[in-house]
């Protein structure tokens, strides 16, 4: 046994063991993505780095033997900016995207793909409860939205794209939602579909990572988008919303499904705001919009309309509320009153978490941007759902944490193939049903036109967990063209994306180690390596038992699990990240 | 190719290199070398028939740039990308070449299969740059405008190859000596055929001389060299001929070793001569042989150097042991036989010899460590020199094979090893050929192998041949190599001292540190320790090359000037251009401005500079090169030549690359000259091995000293007028018409008009080069 010193502890440990063993022995995490202790030390990435208190280099720790008297800093500047430089320089020749890029188009954040994947599969239940993780109102914003989600769809480059929009509705007005708030519970759990709740800190708890890839505060992460607001803080909470549009609707919705009781305060006799004083019938018909405020007044909040809000009465709900919700729509003279930081046409919000100058008072909506649309009033409603449950936890209200995207950008004529494999080749369909919407065939065949951009391990890819935590840019080093994209199908139950591979080896070695016979193995060298099948033989041939496990050892999309176990040699229906 | 044949002929090549999986790379060059590339087939059956699985093979195969998996031309054409050959604008050669052979972007092989155009590293004949290698036929000084005529001076010449004619022997008193060079860049320069007409013109003279093939004269640029030794009468007489062509020789030998009877003929033989001098060199500019120098032994360039490594240079025959042995030759080996291994390893540290591959680790403390080390000990004799613009080691091995061997069993003997292993770069074939021959006879005699000088220590070494992986110079990499695997350096410690190959404590020092050795055990250690600066002992031995007069292979005392290096040894530059820096290091190094140029040479106030002892290439620059360009040349070729095993050089070295493309091509904006500087320090502090911490050194020191021209490039100018991109040719009013320039343009940017000034369509312009080369008038001007 050997003394060394890591951050200031003193540690006591076996010579044997690595430097990133020994500190986690001690508590004190390293973040690391080649390693993996099947496969043997590599030190490839490059992410482990740590130094010598007086040394300059920087020392791979996954590999680093521990010495009698080190002593270790793991994370001062030097060491986080090369580390995320490390990351950059890994992410400047990635080639993939994290998420199908209509979801990053989303304002609301909506999974598509997944919604997708059900409705393809004949499921709209499950799609619109994938709907409505982000969009409270799917039937609704079937109907009016501009689709900007459709404007981003890769498929757009080959045919036309998706008719998401249209898909979208179909979910809302044929599914059944659940809006019985989540049984309460303090702590995340794993009810939800696997969802967890945001636990209000500044690193929002997530599933627990397989790999060792803690944040300092030994939390594990992931790059779940901090799950769902499924558990109420500390019992018996309140919010005022003031305004019964989309967004202050969107709002009670997320709130009251986690628990809070919300009273929601308009100045109409009826909710819905500009959706049903300002859209004409002919977009939004009345009996849609009745049915959707009512599924929101009916998870339980109070609805108080014809309600005139003068700044005593606001006083008065910023007093008697925890939180107050401001989503009035315009700023009127009279709420330019209420003692709120304004520009005279907006009120000035902090960004990220839409907190206003006074504590407890968010806001929401066309109140706080001079853009009118409704999807993103939507999912602001839902933004500001999340601030208030950090803020009412007794948290920074930092809003819904925001993950990295990785993004291929626009798609290259010879990559269409890559993306059309098993993929309807069907043009976009015309709605035929009632109302320009969907017949339930129509959907399925229209749901299968989708390519399924989006990455197969997107919350378990520790290059996107690290490069969301050390705020990474993909961008800092792209001075060359990206690499193609590739994707290959042709092994039962593999997905390889070579675009995605950090050239780690840990598929080399591990399928050596299992005897896989030609198994992978690395071609060329430098920048130019790659992993392929010695003698350009099938990825079928390559690996013959050991694939699950190289897929699940595989830190990136590169090497990936196809999503279910039927044979499917495309991501959906269902997704099963782990 | 019959399916039969190729099984045979794998299964001969597996039973003749073994079966194991370090012979991979054996088997890899000996399927090459009977298939001029690797047919799958072949490598199938390797594995069927070897340990080597398909994953093995294939990582290992695609990891050595030597090895092809497609079949090449007849002939290889292999333009060097040396440093030396680069500053003098061998990328010029290279893409007349390519134009030449009507390639594609990305082909290889011409059409006809006759050709396969390949860039290699470094040919080590720096002083005759640029240089063209075909096949086994070098040419020097090429230029873009003279590339066609290579490729077709080889084809008329039936593709290189002559047959030897045998020299007789005949009776009557030794007259004298005449000595060839025969190191590489004498070879390269003809001396064969030198070599050959001596002893042709002897035969026909009839007249009893010594004909001896010397080793390294270090003169390189003067190669080929002819030496002649007359004794008459008790006096003797020393006279050398430099840039010999075979037709002299007749008249150089006419002239020392004249018959009596045919004293008129001799005179006649002279007047040929000058005949010759007068005509023979218009050969379009392709200074194969030239003869527009004679002189006697230059007294300056050999002056400040103190050969040890090269002791007795250009007298000593590379395998001739009786001779070395003569001249004082493995004394130093008897008198450590007889020592206890510390006490030789005490001298070694006494001498305060430090590693001469670049890091300059003490010696003595290396053999200390490994000797004290439990179990069974190799010595690696690490010959894998890659550096462009360096070629020490090969010169070591080519024209001191004893000396290296007998360094070998010293440091063997110190730290108790039975087992060495020379690993000597692939594209040495002549120093391979040496050091086997060596070996040989160095076992014949009992000075290799068992029971050595009858002391009852014994001392076995064989060769591996690397397969062109710059990395494998790291000692953990050149481990990885012989153990037949990928060049992949391992994390340090543990040291190969303590476990090194196959995991046994092993001891590996650069063939120049052997080559330093036998000389401290005979001299003793305090003699060498008197040479050089107070921390940097001893001589160290450089290829000087660059826009100095004289070029060549040098050894001085540490602590030299770098002045005393340019000035004096290399005798100045050549041309009407100023002295601007050295580069010192190669890729690992950094440069040396003009104004430093009283910056001792040793291994601390070199890093102080900002510059690295490096392997040892010294490349002198001048006003007209591009500092820029430079940093761009040397991080070209480390980010090709890493291994790729880490994100910092991998990825790291290719986005500093892609900076530099773009400083040199003027897109670059300010914010990416402070990136690339930051990039550069991360890159430093955080690769994994040497190759990757030294790899932003050239430019750091580029920037730390000709900041300006860096500054220049962000504004779309280069002050030299070397990047393509950022320059424009233009036909001033010297032009007089004569259209040479208009037939010559490859791409039709100068309309034909005789009798008128030309101009150059910039549009067009590619830049090769070639007007501005081939105006008679020196009308084309760059702007």
């Amino acid at each position: 046994m050997i003394k060394l010193k890591i951050d200031d502890r003193e540690i006591t440990a076996n010579s044997e063991m690595t430097i990133l063993e020994a500190a986690s022995l001690a508590g004190i995490e390293i973040p690391a993505m080649c390693h993996n202790s099947d496969a043997g030390h590599f030190a490839s990435c490059m992410v482990c780095i740590v130094r010598e208190r007086n040394g300059t280099a920087l020392i791979p720790s996954c590999s680093a033997r521990v010495r009698e008297g080190m002593d270790i800093v793991t994370g001062d500047r030097d060491i986080e900016e090369a580390r995320k430089t490390a990351l950059e320089l890994l992410l400047s020749e990635h080639t993939g995207d994290c998420e199908a890029p209509c979801r990053i188009a989303c304002p609301a954040n909506m999974d598509i793909p997944l919604m997708n994947s059900f409705l393809a599969g004949g499921m709209p239940d499950r799609a619109l409860e994938v709907v409505m993780r982000d969009i409270a109102m799917p039937s609704v914003l079937g109907r009016i939205c501009p689709a900007p989600c459709e404007g981003a769809c890769h498929r757009k480059n080959i045919d036309s794209p998706v008719s998401v929009c249209v898909l979208k509705r179909f979910a809302g007005d044929a599914g059944h939602p659940d809006i019985a708030p989540a049984p309460a519970s303090s702590t995340s759990s794993a009810t939800d579909n696997n969802k967890k709740i945001a636990d209000s800190s500044s690193h929002p708890a997530g599933r627990t990572s397989p790999r060792p890839v803690g944040g300092k505060e030994g939390t594990n992460i992931s790059a779940s988008r901090a799950g769902h607001l499924t558990a109420p803080p500390a019992g018996g909470k309140t919010v005022a919303i003031i305004g019964a549009g989309i967004a202050g609707l969107s709002a009670a919705y997320y709130l009251q499904k986690a628990g809070l009781a919300c009273t929601i305060y308009d100045n109409n006799p009826e909710p819905g705001g500009a959706l049903r004083y300002e859209i004409d019938d002919e977009r939004l018909d009345r009996e849609t919009l009745d049915r959707e405020t009512g599924m929101i007044i009916g998870t339980g909040a109070r609805f108080v309309p014809s309600a005139a809000i003068d700044k005593n009465r606001f006083i008065e709900l910023v007093y008697s509320s925890d939180a107050v919700v401001v989503a009035t729509g315009n700023l009127s003279a009279e709420t330019a009153d209420w003692g709120l930081d304004h520009n005279g046409k907006q009120l000035l919000v902090n960004k990220n978490s839409l907190q206003t100058s006074i504590p407890n008072v968010f806001a929401a909506g066309n109140i706080t941007r001079s853009s009118k649309l409704a999807i993103r009033s939507a999912a602001q409603g839902k933004e500001v759902a999340f601030s208030i449950m950090q803020f009412l936890g007794g948290h920074e209200p930092i809003g819904e944490p925001k993950l990295f995207n990785s993004r291929v950008g626009r798609l290259r004529d010879t990559e269409y193939g890559v993306y059309m494999t098993n993929i309807s080749r069907e043009k976009r369909i015309g709605p035929s049903g009632k109302d320009g919407g969907f017949t339930p065939e129509e959907v399925v065949r229209e749901a299968s036109r989708c390519m399924h951009c989006e990455c197969l391990k997107p919350d378990s890819c520790t290059l996107r967990i690290l490069a969301g935590r050390y705020g990474a840019s993909q961008r800092r080093f792209g001075f060359e063209e990206r690499k193609p994209v590739r994707r290959s199908f042709d092994h039962e139950h593999l997905v390889y994306e070579s675009g995605k591979c950090i050239k780690c080896g840990i598929c080399v070695r591990l399928s050596a180690k299992n005897g896989e016979d030609p198994g992978l193995t690395f071609i060329g060298r430098g920048y130019d390596v790659e992993i392929a099948v010695p003698f350009e033989e099938s990825l079928d041939r390559a690996l013959k038992n050991a694939g699950p496990e190289i897929a699940r050892a595989c830190p990136t999309g590169a090497l990936s699990m196809k999503p279910d176990k039927t044979g499917m040699s495309k991501p959906g229906p269902l997704k099963t990240d782990e | 190719m019959q399916g039969n044949d190729i099984l045979n002929d794998i299964d001969n090549i597996v039973s003749l290199s073994g079966r194991d999986k370090s012979a991979v790379i054996a088997i890899l060059q000996a399927i090459q070398n009977r298939y001029n590339y690797l047919p799958r087939e072949a490598l199938k059956r390797v594995c069927e028939t070897t340990s080597i699985t398909p994953a093995e093979i294939t990582g290992v195969a695609s990891f050595y740039s030597q090895f092809r998996f497609e079949p090449a031309g007849k002939h290889i054409i292999k333009v060097c990308a040396g440093t030396a050959c680069h500053v003098k604008g061998a990328m010029l050669v290279h893409d007349a070449m390519a134009r030449y052979m009507k390639l594609d972007p990305g082909q290889v092989t011409d059409r006809e299969r006759m050709f396969t155009l390949e860039k290699v590293s470094c040919l080590g004949c720096c002083t005759l740059a640029p240089v063209v290698q075909i096949d086994d036929v070098t040419y020097g000084h090429v230029s873009a405008n003279t590339a066609s005529s290579v490729l077709k001076d080889f084809l008329a010449r039936g593709g290189g190859g002559k047959a030897k004619k045998k020299s007789g022997t005949f009776g009557g008193q030794l007259q004298g000596e005449v000595r060839v060079g025969l190191g590489s860049c004498c070879v390269a320069s003809g001396s064969a055929d030198i070599k050959e007409a001596v002893e042709e013109s002897v035969n026909r003279n009839r007249i009893k001389i010594n004909i001896k093939q010397v080793g390294c004269v270090g003169m390189c640029h003067q190669v080929p060299l002819v030496e002649v030794i007359t004794s008459r009468n008790g006096t003797t007489e020393q006279k050398l001929y430099a840039k010999v062509d075979p037709a002299d020789i007749k008249p150089i030998i006419d002239r020392h070793f004249q018959p009596p009877s045919l004293l008129t003929r001799m005179k006649n033989s002279i007047m040929e001569l000058a005949a010759n001098i007068q005509s023979d060199d218009n050969w379009e500019g392709v200074e194969r042989y030239s003869i527009d120098v004679r002189e006697e032994q230059v007294a300056s360039f050999l002056g400040s150097q103190m050969p040890i490594a090269t002791e007795h240079r250009g007298v000593l025959d590379p395998l001739d042991l009786e001779d070395y042995i003569a001249r004082g030759g493995f004394r130093g080996l008897k008198r450590a036989i007889a020592m206890k291994p510390g006490e030789i390893i005490e001298q070694v540290k006494t001498s305060g010899l430090r590693g001469r591959g670049g890091a300059g680790f003490p010696t003595g403390v290396k053999w200390e460590t490994t000797a004290s080390q439990p179990g069974e000990k190799v010595l690696i004799c690490n010959g894998d020199e890659g550096d462009p613009g360096a070629f020490m080691d090969r010169m070591l091995l080519e024209s001191y094979p004893f000396r290296v061997i007998e360094g070998m069993v010293i440091a063997a003997k110190a730290v108790d090893a039975h087992e060495g292993i020379f690993y000597i770069r692939a594209e040495y074939p002549l120093a391979v050929k040496r050091i086997r021959s060596a070996i040989e006879i160095s076992m014949e005699k009992g000075l290799l192998g068992e029971n050595i000088l009858e002391s009852g220590f014994s001392f076995n070494v064989r060769i591996k041949e690397g397969a062109g992986a710059f990395v494998c110079g790291e000692e953990t990499a050149l481990i990885e190599s012989i153990e037949g695997k990928r060049g992949f350096p391992r994390l340090r410690p543990p040291f190969p001292a303590v476990s090194g190959l196959w995991g046994k404590p092993t001891l590996v020092n650069n063939t120049e540190t052997f080559a330093m050795v036998p000389w401290i055990l005979d001299k003793g250690g305090n003699e060498f320790a008197a040479i050089g600066t107070s921390k940097s002992r001893g001589t160290k031995v450089f290829a000087l090359a660059g826009k100095i007069r004289r070029g060549g292979l040098i050894e001085v005392p540490m602590g030299i000037s770098v002045r005393d290096i340019v000035e004096n040894i290399g005798g100045g530059m050549t041309g009407d251009k100023k002295f601007k820096a050295v580069q010192i290091g190669g890729p690992s190094g950094g440069c040396v401005p003009h104004y430093l140029a009283d910056t001792p040479v040793d291994f601390e106030s070199l890093l102080e500079a900002g510059a690295m002892m490096g392997s040892g290439g010294l490349v002198v620059l001048d006003s007209g090169d591009c500092m820029v360009d430079m940093a761009r040349y040397f991080l070209s070729f480390t980010q090709n030549e890493s291994c790729g095993k880490c994100t910092f050089c991998r990825v790291g070295t290719r986005r500093m690359l892609n900076i530099l493309d773009r400083l040199c091509s003027g897109k670059a904006k300010a914010a990416e000259l402070a990136e690339l500087e930051t990039l550069a320090h991360q890159v430093k502090q955080g690769s994994l091995c040497g190759l990757g911490k030294t790899a932003p050194n050239p430019v750091l020191s580029t920037l730390k000293y000709f900041r300006g021209e860096y500054e220049a490039h962000l504004e779309g100018r280069c002050p030299t007028g070397k990047c393509k991109d950022l320059i424009t040719y233009y036909v001033d009013d010297e032009c007089i018409g004569c259209t040479i320039c208009a037939q010559k343009c490859p791409v039709d940017a100068i309309a034909f008009r005789p009798h008128e000034k030309h101009e150059i369509d910039p549009g067009l312009c590619t830049a090769c080069d070639i007007c501005r080369e081939s105006c008679p008038e020196g009308a084309v001007k760059i702007r």
